[in-house]
């Protein structure tokens, strides 16, 4: 499936991007996209890869059977600028569905690169055989994923009231959302 | 019953073919036919109207009309010298397509189809290869539109995605990569491929006008 990649785009101000695996040569990169993360964002993260001995952990530990991580890279300057994670149950019964995260740099938002981001990952699960994609979003903390999720057909499933809390102790609702990636001409 | 694996593609000098021999008897793929070539021909039932899928090109008019238009590219393949079982064809895009921006630079592989009862022996194969590697367009960057809904899902007993992996894997063995484009009618539907072969003179500011093009921008 990898062989297709990188895969380029120009974001809306014309800066072109590649897309592709990360890699663990790509610590230190992935270090300072995280580092530009605003804080009350990384509170909210479920793997705390803005901590670099975490990140080293999981970039040491990378197996692309259960976690396909693609990244964003500014071909100007070589910056990662967002990355999306595809996360993979090895247990028979959910081998059909994948869990997503997905980060863009503050600097690089509203340009659609989440977007894009988001619509190589669904090519890709289609491509792995995958038949569902679900998405876990903090309700009020991440509505712009949330709104990119829903124009790509991500349809929310349920809410878990008061499930997280932020940073002040404030609780938030999670949003579950999930597209179905349709196999045959059902949907039409 | 021939082994298609080991099919023999000869070159039939005498009438400018190729010769591809299935099981169901020999093919003859007739690579660049100039208008006028298409009268007494008739398509094979394999191609046309089925639940769920029909055919792009219906009519042998539509062969003669492209055929006829500026590098217009018909290629056929013929059962009995006069029945269509396969066609692949090509063109300029038109001028209300994005990709007409860039005037000649772009050319559209429009469509190819093997009849539902010709398929699987490498007909398309050979057509496409015959097809593209042309000196016509060595300037020039050829692209193909996937769009799921011309997909013959049931024909094939393949799904979205199953059908979809065949394409890119199709067009990849001919040169072709999937290419990204926020153009609305690819963008429609995210199985949808849109894939492109870069000739080998097409120069770098023409790659990089495409490129911007790709994503809706225009004259930079």
């Amino acid at each position: 499936m990898l062989e297709h990649y990188p895969k380029e785009i120009v974001i809306k101000d014309g800066t072109p991007v590649l897309i592709r695996p990360a890699t663990k040569e790509d610590e230190q990169a992935l270090n300072e996209f995280f580092a530009r993360i605003p804080q009350d964002e990384r509170w909210f993260l479920r793997d705390d890869l803005a901590d670099p001995v975490d990140l080293r952990r999981w970039i040491e530990q990378l197996d692309y059977n259960k976690v396909m991580p693609l990244v964003a890279v500014n071909q100007q300057d070589g910056a990662i600028i967002a990355e999306v994670r595809l996360h993979r149950r090895l247990a028979r019964c959910l081998r059909h569905v994948a869990h997503l995260r997905i980060g863009v740099d503050p600097a690089y938002r509203n340009q659609r690169l989440g977007t894009w981001m988001l619509i190589d990952v669904i090519k890709l699960a289609m491509d792995l055989g995958l038949d569902k994609l679900l998405a876990e979003f903090v309700q009020e903390a991440e509505e712009a994923a949330i709104h990119a999720a829903r124009r790509l057909d991500f349809f929310e499933h349920a809410i878990i009231r008061d499930y997280c809390k932020d940073v002040k102790g404030n609780y938030h609702d999670l949003l579950i959302m999930v597209k179905t990636l349709h196999s045959d001409w059902c949907d039409f | 019953m021939t082994d298609v694996s080991q099919r023999d593609n000869s070159r039939d000098d005498e009438k400018g073919a190729i010769t591809v021999e299935t099981p169901k008897g020999p093919v003859l793929i007739y690579s660049q036919c100039m208008p006028g070539f298409f009268s007494d021909l008739r398509l094979d039932a394999g191609l046309g109207h089925f639940s769920h899928y029909s055919s792009i090109i219906q009519k042998l008019e539509v062969f003669e009309k492209i055929a006829a238009g500026k590098d217009g590219r018909v290629s056929l393949g013929l059962v009995d010298d006069k029945v269509v079982v396969a066609y692949g064809v090509g063109y300029y895009p038109d001028s209300t397509e994005r990709w007409s921006k860039l005037g000649d630079l772009m050319y559209e592989v429009a469509a190819i189809e093997v009849s539902r009862h010709y398929r699987s022996m490498k007909i398309a194969d050979v057509m496409l290869s015959e097809m593209v590697n042309d000196e016509l367009f060595a300037d020039k960057i050829l692209y193909m539109n996937g769009f799921s809904w011309h997909w013959d899902l049931d024909g094939k007993g393949l799904t979205m995605a199953q059908y979809r992996k065949m394409m890119m894997n199709f067009f990849k063995t001919h040169g072709f990569q999937e290419n990204y484009t926020n153009e609305p009618n690819i963008a429609l539907r995210e199985e949808n491929l849109f894939m492109v072969r870069i000739g080998p003179k097409v120069s770098p500011e023409d790659q990089q006008r495409f490129r911007n093009l790709r994503f809706g921008i225009v004259n930079r």
